[in-house]
This record gives C-alpha cells, sequence and structure tokens, in this order.
C-alpha cells in the first residue's frame, strides 16, 4: 500500500480526534522545544561572543611567541642569561620570506610607536599628535575616507599618513575640506619637519572623548596618526629591532587550522637550524574556541535532561496510540477481511505514530525558536538599558542551531517509530475474527 | 463440468476453552461448491454457519481437515498469502454491513483495491464503476452515516466485488434490513451472479430467500444436515 495513502489516512484520523491528537503532542511539543529553546540560547551566545570578538578586531590574527629552551645544566652554570641574543629573534626579513610563500595567506601586523610629533594648523596653530608605525592597518572599523597604510606604502618608503577626523578639524579648521591628498609638514621628535600626503581618514575612536575632561577644546587633544612603518624607519634612519613576537592576521577566505599548521611549519623550518627555541602559534579564536566548548557541553546536559521529557511525551503516544487501536478494532478486522496484510496494517499505525510526533515537533521548534527569539531580544533590550556605552560592542544575534532542529526532526521520527511500533505492531497481530466480532 | 471452487474434507474447529471444556463447532464438513453457484446456508443460531462461512473466506483455520479452494490447500498458507487469497478471490459482505466509519462511501470501495496495490488513478474509475453496478454513483461522497441500511449494503456490496472475486461471501446480508429492501439486495445479489457469473455463497434465515437458490445446505449444530446438491440448471 502506498506511503501517500498511509499519510491521507493518518491526518484523517488526527483529523477526527483534533482535540486528543493536540493533548498526546504536548509531551512531544515540550520535550522538542524545550530542547531547541536550549540550544538556540547556546549557539547564540556563541555567536555574539563571535561577534562581539570579531567586532572588537580579535578574530583573525594569530600570535607568534617565541621561547627559548633551557637545559637545566644551562641554567646552573655561571654566565647564565636569560636574555635572547638578538640575532635570534624574529626579522623582517622572515616576514619577507613569509609574504613570500604563502602570499594572500597572512598579513603581518607590524607596529611602532614612534611618540609625539607637532603640527601647525592652517591657522598657524600648534596640536600634536601619536605617531605610529605600520605595516597594514590592525583594524579599518572606523575607517571613513580614502585609503589605509599599504604594504606597498612601506615598500615604496611613501610620505602617506593616515589620519582622524579630529585631526582634520585641527589642522584645517573646517571640516569640509576634503583632506585626502593634502599634504602637511610634521615635526617629529627628533626635530626634523617631514611632510606627508594624506591618504585616509578615519573615525576618532569613542574612547578618545572619555580622555579629556568635558570641554576640553579640540586643539588641546592629541589623536593619532598612522604612517607606514619603513618609511619613518627610513627617515629616522632606525632599523627594525628584532622581535621576540608577532601578531599575524590571517585571511578569513582560507580554513584557520590549514593556515595556523602553515605558520607552524614555517617558523619551525626558520628555527631548525637554532635548535633550543621553540616558536608557538596561537590564535586568539582559541581563548573563543574555548568558550564554546564549554557553553557547548552545557547545552548538551541541558539539551539531554530535556530530552527525557520527550521518553514521557513518547509513552503518552503510545498509550493513545493502544486506545485508538482498541477503539478501532473492528476496523482493524474489516481491513483484515478485504486482505490488509499484517505489515500494511502495522505500517498505518506507525505512520500515525509519525506523524503525530513529526507535527508535535515541527510545533516545538517553532515555539522554541520563538522562545529564544523573545529571550534574545529581552537580553538585547536589557544590555542597552543597563549598559547604554557598551550596547555597541555586545552584538547581541539570536541564532536557532540548524544540527538542533535537524536532530529534532530526526529524534520525532524516531520517537513515533519507537513507541508507535508496539501497538502498531499489536494491530496488525490481531486475529481478523475476533477484530471483526469486537464491540 | 464444472471445476470445483471449493473442495472441504473433514473439517473440524474446536475452541479451547480451557482444557475440560474444549467445545468443538464444526464436526467433519464436507461441501464441494462448483463455480458460478449460488447457494444458500441454512440452519439455527450457534449452528456454526458464520464459522464454516470465515473457514471459507480464508478469515479462519480449521483445527482439523483440508480446504482446497481453487485448487490450493489453504490450510497450509501462511498469514501474507491469506490476505492475498482474501483479497482478490473473496468478497466478504456481513450483516452489519461493516463498513469503515468517517470514510465515505467511494474510499470504502475503493479499500480493497488500495491493497491490490491498484494506482489512485485507476482504483478511483474502477470504485465508481462500482457503484454505479450498484447504483449508489451519486452518493460516493457520503459517510456511511448518512445512508440508509439497504444504501449501506449495496456499497458493501460493490467493495466486496472490487476485484473481481471469484466467490462472493453473504452473512446474513438482509439480516438487519426490513422485507422490501432486503428484496432488492437479493436482487443485485441474483444480478451479480448471472452477469458477472460470480459463485454466492449466502447465509439466510429467510426460508424464500434461500430457495432461489441454486442449492440450499442445512448446518445443525457443526453438521451438515441436508444438502439439496448441485441442481441441473447450477450452470445457467
Ligand atoms: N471465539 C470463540 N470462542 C468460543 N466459542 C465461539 C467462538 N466463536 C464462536 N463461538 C461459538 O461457536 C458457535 C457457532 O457460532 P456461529 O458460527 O457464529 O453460529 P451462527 O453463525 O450459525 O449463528 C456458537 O455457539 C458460538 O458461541
Ligand atoms: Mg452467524
Amino acid at each position: 500500500m502506498q506511503f501517500t495513502e498511509n499519510l491521507r489516512l493518518a491526518f484523517a484520523s488526527l483529523a477526527a480526534n483534533k482535540m486528543r491528537s493536540l493533548l498526546t503532542m504536548l509531551g512531544i511539543i515540550i520535550g522538542i522545544s524545550s530542547v531547541i529553546l536550549i540550544t538556540t540560547i547556546g549557539t547564540s551566545i556563541q555567536k555574539t561572543l563571535s561577534n562581539t570578538f570579531n567586532q572588537i578586531g580579535a578574530s583573525n590574527f594569530f600570535d607568534v611567541y617565541l621561547y627559548q629552551d633551557y637545559d637545566y645544566e644551562d641554567m646552573m652554570s655561571d654566565d647564565f642569561s636569560d636574555e635572547m641574543p638578538e640575532e635570534d629573534m624574529f626579522t623582517r626579513e622572515m616576514l619577507d620570506r613569509l609574504t613570500e610563500t604563502y602570499g594572500d595567506h597572512f598579513t603581518p601586523m607590524l607596529q611602532q610607536d614612534f611618540g609625539n610629533a607637532t603640527l601647525r594648523s592652517v591657522t598657524n596653530e600648534e596640536f600634536s599628535v601619536m605617531v605610529t608605525g605600520e605595516l597594514s592597518p590592525v583594524q579599518d572599523t572606523l575607517h571613513l575616507r580614502g585609503r589605509t597604510i599599504t604594504q606597498r606604502d612601506n615598500q615604496e618608503k611613501i610620505h602617506a599618513i593616515y589620519v582622524s577626523d579630529l585631526f582634520v578639524r585641527q589642522y584645517f579648521q573646517d571640516e569640509t575640506v576634503d583632506p585626502i591628498g593634502q599634504t602637511v609638514d610634521m615635526t617629529l621628535s627628533n626635530g626634523s619637519t617631514i611632510d606627508f600626503i594624506i591618504v585616509g581618514v578615519c573615525e576618532t575612536p569613542e574612547l578618545m572623548d572619555k580622555l579629556y575632561a568635558p570641554g576640553t577644546s579640540d586643539m588641546e587633544k592629541t589623536s593619532n596618526v598612522t604612517v607606514p612603518l619603513d618609511t619613518m624607519l627610513d627617515i629616522l634612519h632606525q632599523t627594525q629591532e628584532p622581535m621576540m613576537y608577532l601578531t599575524i592576521r590571517w585571511n578569513t577566505e582560507y580554513d584557520p587550522d590549514m593556515l595556523q599548521d602553515e605558520l607552524q611549519e614555517f617558523f619551525e623550518a626558520e628555527y631548525a637550524e637554532k635548535p633550543g627555541y621553540q616558536v608557538i602559534v596561537q590564535n586568539e579564536q582559541i581563548y573563543l574556541g574555548m568558550i564554546n566548548s564549554v557553553i557547548n557541553v552545557i547545552t548538551i546536559a541541558i539539551s539531554i535532561i530535556a530530552a527525557i521529557s520527550l521518553i514521557v511525551g513518547g509513552v503518552g503516544v503510545m498509550n493513545i496510540m493502544l486506545v485508538s487501536i482498541t477503539e478501532r478494532t473492528k476496523e482493524i478486522g474489516i481491513r483484515k477481511a478485504l486482505g490488509a496484510q499484517n505489515s500494511a496494517i502495522r505500517m498505518q499505525f506507525v505512520v500515525e505514530a509519525i506523524l503525530i510526533c513529526l507535527i508535535g515537533g515541527i510545533i516545538g521548534i517553532i515555539l522554541g525558536i520563538a522562545g529564544g527569539m523573545i529571550l534574545g531580544f529581552t537580553a538585547k533590550s536589557l544590555v542597552t538599558t543597563i549598559y547604554p556605552d557598551y550596547a555597541q560592542m555586545i552584538a547581541i544575534t539570536v541564532q536557532p542551531s540548524v544540527p538542533a532542529i535537524l536532530v529534532a526532526v530526526g529524534f520525532s521520527i524516531l520517537t513515533g517509530v519507537f513507541f508507535g511500533y508496539y501497538p502498531a505492531n499489536k494491530a496488525a497481530k490481531m486475529d481478523p475474527i475476533d477484530a471483526l466480532r469486537y464491540d | 463440468m464444472s471445476k470445483n471452487i471449493i473442495s472441504m474434507r473433514h473439517i473440524i474447529k474446536r475452541y479451547f476453552i480451557g482444557k475440560p471444556n474444549e467445545l468443538q463447532i464444526l464436526n467433519g464438513i464436507d461441501l464441494d461448491v462448483q463455480e458460478n453457484e449460488f447457494l444458500a446456508i441454512v440452519g439455527q443460531s450457534g449452528s456454526g454457519k458464520s464459522t464454516l462461512m470465515n473457514m471459507i473466506g480464508a478469515l479462519d483455520r480449521p483445527t482439523e481437515g483440508t480446504y482446497f479452494l481453487n485448487g490450493r490447500d489453504i490450510s497450509r498458507m501462511n498469514d501474507v498469502q491469506l490476505s492475498t487469497i482474501r483479497n482478490r478471490e473473496i468478497g466478504f459482505v456481513f450483516q452489519n454491513f461493516h463498513l469503515i466509519p468517517r470514510m465515505s462511501a467511494l474510499k470504502n470501495v475503493e479499500m480493497p483495491l488500495l491493497y491490490a496495490g491498484m494506482p489512485r488513478r485507476e482504483r478511483l474509475r474502477r470504485a465508481n464503476e462500482l457503484l454505479e453496478i450498484v447504483d449508489m454513483a451519486d452518493r460516493g461522497s457520503h459517510q456511511p452515516n448518512e445512508l440508509s441500511g439497504g444504501q449501506k449494503q449495496r456499497v458493501a456490496i460493490a467493495r466486496a466485488m472490487a476485484n473481481h472475486p471469484s466467490l462472493l461471501l453473504a452473512d446474513e446480508p438482509t439480516g438487519a434490513l426490513d422485507t422490501k429492501t432486503g428484496r432488492m439486495i437479493m436482487d443485485l445479489f441474483h444480478q451479480l451472479h448471472q452477469q458477472e457469473g460470480t459463485t454466492i455463497i449466502l447465509i439466510t434465515h429467510s426460508p424464500e430467500l434461500a430457495q432461489e437458490c441454486d442449492r440450499i445446505v442445512t448446518i445443525s449444530d457443526g453438521s451438515i444436515i441436508s444438502d439439496t446438491g448441485v441442481t441441473a440448471d447450477a450452470v445457467h
């Protein structure tokens, strides 16, 4: 007998007893909706954390540390020093080789402070800035106009400068001026005055305002400007100091695990001839991963407890199926007299049980997601009212867990099969004559 | 020469209600029925007519004895084979109609076709054709509780005829109907007997209706006490 016929039959049978069907489903609805609610909360917390991390800009960086292993004997010797020889540290050449080998996989994030510098505005007023040299921008979420500092600026030692909108107000005394392409003269800490071309503008971080007492005039504030690191080193006749620590941004188009392995291998090869050194590559997302796995464990644990209510629901389904089969004994007898095989009867009632559980499951999923949404939005409005300052930073995201939904659907069907089989089999095995006589 | 559709030898049916009071309902029935016969079974209530009928219809297995239906040994068949026999070769009509409630007349008639695995479209066509035969074409969408007794029985007969069974079994089909309606149902049986060539076995309490049949078998206390035999004009 066709499956669609069974489905039609099952629908008709459920429709004939709407109230009873709904009450039967209740256990399944409660079980599934609590599992979905809990997993929705779990994945939403994870998503919120990772979005917040992303927003802060800490998500796609590797930290690379250089450690020196000491022998016990080394440590005991008189001339032991735990200072690392500079020639063994990370060098710019290494970073160049890294970019050569892996192309766009990695962008090294070198930054160096060059202290304060002073400028004179178009109205000849003096103001100061903090100069940072960088290879490429660490963060560009505040970017407004123009472009950021690039690796090419570094290679070609271009006198590029990336400023904030505060700087534009300070320098031009007029916010409507287009600063891109304008040349400014900057007096560095060593006294020399150098010309720079403005290539881009970013928003002044909100934090800036908090550093100054209210009412402080713009000219009294010190904003940050960035210039190409190599240009600055060139101007100051300095060379890059060797480093024991690197921050390397990875391209999010690639698999982070693969990139981490690449990076680890690269540095291990670099230090192959220098035993006693150990390079450790860490992804800041590891911390996120750790938090995520803790949340996962909690979610699964609570879900299992919630799933127990599914068993209760399943027993309810079994009970109603037994009642239904007793009520329909005569119908079963008639069907058998008309030539229904045992397997057809069994299938009919199993499909009916599955349908009850599946509909219950779907209602449960919808309720669970709705509950999760309500909780999420409540949390969001709570955060915005209690911590308005951080509201921007905490990106509350409500995201139902897709795997949990799929598992819930599968589990509903399984519950139907498991708890429907026994009653259905009982129906299938009825003696046709006894069934026909029943009243 | 007609061939035997039913051949029963020494059929015994016992119910075991605890060893000491074992109950023997059929005491060695021998019965042959030929193709296209219209046979009446009569006898007192509790004499074992329905039990015999269920046996003939492959709903029940004998405790002892052999039963060949269309040349095949029923007593050795498994459940799947028996249900196929009931589906394809037997049509049942009951005293209390036994239509499935909350299911339209058409759906009821479709049921045996469904179990025969007939595709939906063909099934609908055949079910409508059957309702046409019993003159119920305009009531296909009605639920059983919206039909009169006679109408219900006609739907039940349409359902019994669905898969062109070789044997139509009717257990007191007019028992729950008034005389006039019973007459109409009886006419329908005659019509099917003549037009479709179906072999019909009818259990009845009415001597007049039994008299209309080719042959009358009388049962008393689980034994055949009289059989008018195959009449000369059994095969029309
Ligand atoms: N399952 C059963 N267990 C015990 N006795 C039964 C059972 N089914 C039928 N009987 C008995 O068998 C006898 C014959 O019943 P039945 O064939 O229905 O008679 P009829 O149809 O001639 O009135 C009755 O006495 C009935 O009580
Ligand atoms: Mg009877």
